[in-house]
C-alpha cells in the first residue's frame, strides 16, 4: 500500500504538504468516515446521537456533517420525534447517492439486479445459464444484462460498484476491498481478465464472494436473518456450503473458505464419503433415477417414461407430492446434513439456522428431516431458543448478499478514507491505478492485433 | 411442458399439475366456507375476461365464494385503495394482479401481513417474498414467449436487416421477460440483425413511441412488441407512414387472431393460455387455503401463432369460435 498516494491528495488536485498544519481535508478524514458509517448503519440518526456515540465535540459534528451533506452522502431535511423540547432533525444516509449492480452465477443460471447503496434491490432478472460455457462468454451475456439494467434504470444516480456471487470459495489474502485482478475461481477463469473487463466497461470497482457468502449477507439483512445477529445458513445444491454470521458481521476465515462443510466425510450403513456426494442433489437426483428405473417412484417413473430428465427439482417436488420414494430421498439426505450442522450449532451457538438453495426451498421434508437431527444431537441450551427456517428469499438473496459485500466494501474504513472526500468510489486510488493498468494492457493488446507492436530490430 | 424463462428470484417453474385439486381436496375446501377477492389490472381486456371466468369457475368447483372483483384500470392508486378496503373485509384469500411495482409493493405486503393468504398474477413487485409476502406467483412462461415471438418472426428477417423492438417502460415482471428473451435469441441466432429499441411509457403512447422509432431508424424491416393492444397501435402507424413489414407479438387478441389471418402485417404471435392460468390461479389459492405448500411459481408454456394453426389456437385459447372475419379469410367459410 505504500505507493498509494494519501488521502487527502484524491480529488483536491493538490500534493501532500510535508510541512506545518495539516489541511482541514487531510484531517477530516477519519472524522468523516466514522460519522458517515454511524449514520449509514442506523446507530445515529441525530446530531446528539453522532456526538454521544462519536465522543467528537458539537462543531466538529456540525462541519463534517455539512461535508457530507455537500458531498450529497447525508440528509437532514426531515424532523424526528421530540423528547421534550424542540424536535431534533434527522440525520439520513442518502441511499440513492450510487448504484450498485449485480450477478450470481450458479452452474445453471445467471441472475442480474441492480440495488442501491443501502443493498435494497430496485430491480433483478433470473435466466438460465450454462457456467461451463467460455467465460468470455458468460462475461458477454453479463454486461449485454448489465447494459439492458442500467439502460432501464437511465437517468438514474451513478454507478458505484459491482458485486459477483461465485459457486465456490474466493481466496481473499485481505489486501483490498475489491478486486484488482480476476480470481481463478472457476476453470479459465486464470485465462480472462474478467475484472478488469468489468471495471473497464462500467468504470466501477468489482467484489467477488462465493456464493454462500453472499446468500448468507442477503439474508441476514433481508430475508430470515433480519434483527438477528448469530446465524448459520447452509446451502444444499450440487455444493454444501455454511455461511456463519458472527455479532452481526460474516465470518470469512483466514483465507476467505470458512464454511466448506461438503468435505465433511459421513457414513450410512456401509457407505461412507463426503457430505455433498451422500447428501447433495447430485445424489438426490441419482437416487431419484434410481428409483424411478426399479419402479420404486411412481412419479419419477411416470416422468421417465414419457422420456424426461430427472433432476433433483423433481424429486423434491415428487417428495412434495407425496412419493414415498422421494420422501425418503429427501429424509435421507437432511439426516446427514442435519447430523453435520448440529456440531456446528454445538460448537457456535447460533440464534437461526437456516437451510437455503433450490432443494431445500421448494420442500418441507428435507427440513423436517435436518430440523430432527439437529434437535436431537444439540445441548439443550443449544436447542432451547434456536429456530431453523427454510430461505424464503430463492436466488435474490446472493443478489442482495452482493449488494450488501459491495457497500460493507466501499464503506470500509480503510476504502473509504481513501475517497470520500471526492464523493466516488471510483476516486480511490488502487482502482485509478487498475483502470490505467488495464488501459495499457487493452493498448498493447489492440496494438498487437493490428500488427503494430514493436518488432526486434533485424539483424 | 418447456418453461424457458426462471422465476421472479430464480425459480424453477413448476407446472399447474403440481397444484391439482383431488376431489376430497374440493370436499375440504367445501367445508372451509372459503371467501376470495380478486383484484385485476383491468376487466376490459379478453384476456382479463378469460382469466377471470378460470378463476371463478375453479373456486365455484371447491365452493369458494368470489366476495369482490375490482377492476384497478391500470392505476396503482385505485389498487392500493381497493387493497386497503378488502384488508377490512378480511376474506381468506386475495388474487392480484399488481399494476406496479414499488409504488404497489406496501400495499401487497400488508395483505399477507393482515393474515390473507395473497396470490399473484404475472407481476411481483420487488422486495416481496414467496412464503413470506405472497404464498404463489402463477404466470404465463413470459421469457419463452419472447422467445417464440423471435423465432416466429425470424424466418421473415432478410440478412443484415435492422428490426425494430417496441418495449414496456414500465418495471413489470412479464414485459421485461419478453424483450429480454427476443433479444437474447436473437442476438444468438441471428447476430446479423441490428436491433433498434424503444419504449412507450403507457399504452396510450405505444402509436407515437413507434412513430418515433420507425421514423428515427426508417431501415427498420420487421417489428416485435411486447403484446396485442401496443402492437395494433403500431401497425396503423405503420399503415400511416405507408410502410409494410412484418410483426410479432405476444396475446392472441381477437384483432391478433384476424391481423394474423390476413397475411401481414403480423406474421407470429406467441400466445398466452388466460384460462388455464386463472384456472392454475384458483387451485393454487385453494391449495394455500387447505395449508398446504404451493409452488412459489406456477407458470404455463406459450403457444406459437401462425397462419397456419390461427384457428384451433383461438379456440384453444379463448374457448370460443374463431371470429367470422379469420374463418372468412382463411377461406373456412363463404
Amino acid at each position: 500500500m505504500k505507493d498509494v498516494p494519501s488521502t487527502a491528495t484524491v480529488g483536491t488536485g493538490l500534493p501532500p504538504r510535508r510541512k506545518g498544519r495539516p489541511r482541514v481535508s487531510e484531517t477530516a478524514a477519519p472524522s468523516l468516515v466514522e460519522i458517515l458509517n454511524l449514520v449509514r448503519t442506523g446507530k445515529a440518526t441525530t446530531r446528539q446521537e453522532i456526538e454521544r456515540r462519536s465522543e467528537l465535540g458539537r462543531a466538529v459534528v456540525a462541519d463534517r456533517l455539512g461535508t457530507l451533506s455537500e458531498l450529497g452522502l447525508i440528509d437532514e431535511s426531515e424532523l424526528g420525534a421530540a423528547t421534550g423540547g424542540r424536535a431534533p432533525r434527522l440525520v439520513r444516509f442518502m441511499s440513492d447517492r450510487g448504484r450498485i449492480l449485480v450477478a450470481t452465477l450458479d452452474q445453471t443460471a445467471l441472475g442480474v439486479g441492480i440495488a442501491n447503496l443501502s443493498g435494497d434491490l430496485l430491480m433483478e432478472h433470473h435466466e438460465a445459464a450454462d457456467l461451463t460455457q467460455p467465460v468470455s462468454d458468460l462475461c458477454e451475456r453479463l454486461m449485454t444484462l448489465f447494459r439492458w439494467i442500467l439502460d432501464r434504470q437511465s437517468g438514474g444516480p451513478d454507478l458505484w460498484g459491482m458485486s459477483i456471487s461465485v459457486p465456490g470459495a474466493v481466496p481473499d489474502g485481505g489486501e483490498t476491498h475489491f478486486q484488482t485482478t480476476t480470481p481463478t475461481v472457476l476453470p479459465g477463469w486464470e485465462s480472462f481478465p474478467l475484472v478488469e473487463t468489468l471495471a473497464d466497461t462500467f468504470d466501477a470497482p468489482v467484489w467477488i464472494r462465493s456464493s454462500v457468502e453472499t446468500m448468507t449477507m442477503g439474508e441476514l439483512h433481508a430475508g430470515a436473518g433480519i434483527n438477528h445477529r448469530t446465524m448459520l445458513l447452509v446451502k444444499v445444491g450440487k455444493r454444501i456450503g455454511a455461511g456463519l454470521i458472527s455479532d452481526g458481521e460474516l465470518y470469512r476465515g483466514a483465507q476467505g473458505a470458512a464454511g466448506l462443510i461438503g468435505s465433511v466425510p459421513v457414513t450410512v450403513g456401509q457407505r461412507s464419503g463426503t457430505l455433498e456426494t451422500m447428501a447433495g442433489s447430485d445424489h438426490i437426483e441419482r437416487e431419484g433415477r434410481a428409483a424411478a428405473e426399479r419402479g420404486a417412484s411412481e412419479i419419477l417413473g411416470d416422468q421417465m417414461r414419457r422420456g424426461n430428465e430427472i433432476t433433483a427439482i423433481d424429486v423434491a417436488n415428487a417428495a412434495q407430492m407425496g412419493d414415498a420414494a422421494a420422501i425418503e430421498i429427501l429424509s435421507q439426505s437432511g439426516r446427514l446434513i442435519g447430523q453435520v450442522i448440529a456440531t456446528l450449532a454445538n460448537m457456535l451457538n447460533p440464534e437461526l439456522i437456516v437451510l437455503s438453495g433450490s432443494i431445500a426451498q421448494t420442500n418441507d421434508i428435507l427440513l423436517a428431516s435436518a430440523r430432527e437431527a439437529i434437535y436431537g444431537a444439540s445441548h439443550p441450551l443449544v436447542s432451547r431458543d434456536l429456530q431453523i427456517v427454510r430461505s424464503q428469499m430463492g436466488n435474490s438473496s446472493g443478489l442482495v448478499g452482493a449488494a450488501m459485500v459491495a457497500t460493507e466494501g466501499m464503506f470500509a474504513p480503510p476504502m473509504l478514507r481513501d475517497w470520500i472526500m471526492s464523493g466516488k468510489p471510483q476516486a480511490q486510488p488502487l482502482f485509478q491505478q487498475l483502470k490505467a493498468r488495464t488501459a495499457q494492457q487493452l493498448k498493447a493488446g489492440a496494438a498487437r492485433q493490428q500488427g503494430r507492436a514493436p518488432s526486434p530490430p533485424k539483424s | 411442458m418447456t418453461i424457458s424463462g426462471l422465476g421472479p428470484h430464480g425459480e424453477r417453474a413448476s407446472a399447474p399439475e403440481r397444484v391439482l385439486l383431488l376431489p376430497e381436496d374440493m370436499q375440504r375446501a367445501r367445508d372451509g366456507n372459503f371467501r376470495v377477492a380478486i383484484v385485476l389490472h383491468t376487466l376490459a381486456s379478453d384476456w382479463a375476461k378469460q382469466q377471470l371466468a378460470g378463476i371463478v369457475g375453479t373456486l365455484g368447483n371447491c365452493g369458494v365464494a368470489v366476495i369482490d372483483v375490482v377492476d384497478c384500470g391500470f392505476a396503482p392508486e385505485a389498487q392500493i385503495e381497493a387493497l386497503e378496503r378488502l384488508i377490512r373485509e378480511a376474506p381468506d384469500a386475495i388474487i392480484s394482479l399488481p399494476v406496479a411495482n414499488a409504488k404497489v409493493a406496501a400495499a401487497h405486503a400488508q395483505v399477507s401481513a393482515a393474515g390473507i393468504r395473497l396470490v399473484l398474477l404475472e407481476n411481483v413487485p420487488t422486495g416481496l417474498l414467496p412464503g413470506k409476502d405472497y404464498v404463489s406467483l402463477v404466470s404465463a412462461d413470459n421469457f419463452g414467449l419472447g422467445k417464440i415471438a423471435a423465432e416466429g418472426l425470424s424466418p421473415h428477417l432478410a440478412k443484415n436487416a435492422e428490426v425494430g423492438v417496441l418495449g414496456y417502460d414500465a418495471d413489470f415482471f412479464a414485459t421485461n421477460e419478453r424483450e429480454i428473451a427476443f433479444v437474447k435469441w436473437m442476438q444468438i441466432n441471428r447476430p446479423d440483425l441490428k436491433l433498434r429499441i424503444r419504449r412507450f411509457p403507457s399504452l396510450p403512447d405505444a402509436g407515437s413511441t413507434g412513430r418515433a422509432l420507425l421514423s428515427a431508424f426508417p431501415e427498420v424491416a420487421g417489428l416485435f412488441i411486447v403484446w396485442d393492444t401496443p402492437a395494433m397501435a403500431a401497425a396503423q402507424v405503420m399503415q400511416s407512414m405507408s410502410k409494410a413489414m412484418p410483426m410479432a407479438t405476444v396475446d392472441l387478441g381477437r384483432d391478433a387472431a384476424i391481423g394474423l389471418a390476413a397475411g401481414g402485417p403480423l406474421v407470429a404471435v406467441a400466445a398466452q393460455q388466460p384460462f388455464r392460468q386463472g384456472e392454475a390461479a384458483a387451485s393454487t389459492t385453494v391449495t394455500a387455503l387447505l395449508n398446504r405448500l404451493p409452488p412459489a411459481w406456477v407458470a404455463l408454456p406459450g403457444i406459437s401463432v401462425t397462419p397456419a394453426n390461427v384457428v384451433e389456437c383461438f379456440q384453444m385459447v379463448w374457448r370460443m369460435p374463431a371470429p367470422r372475419e379469420v374463418l372468412l379469410r382463411l377461406n373456412l367459410i363463404h
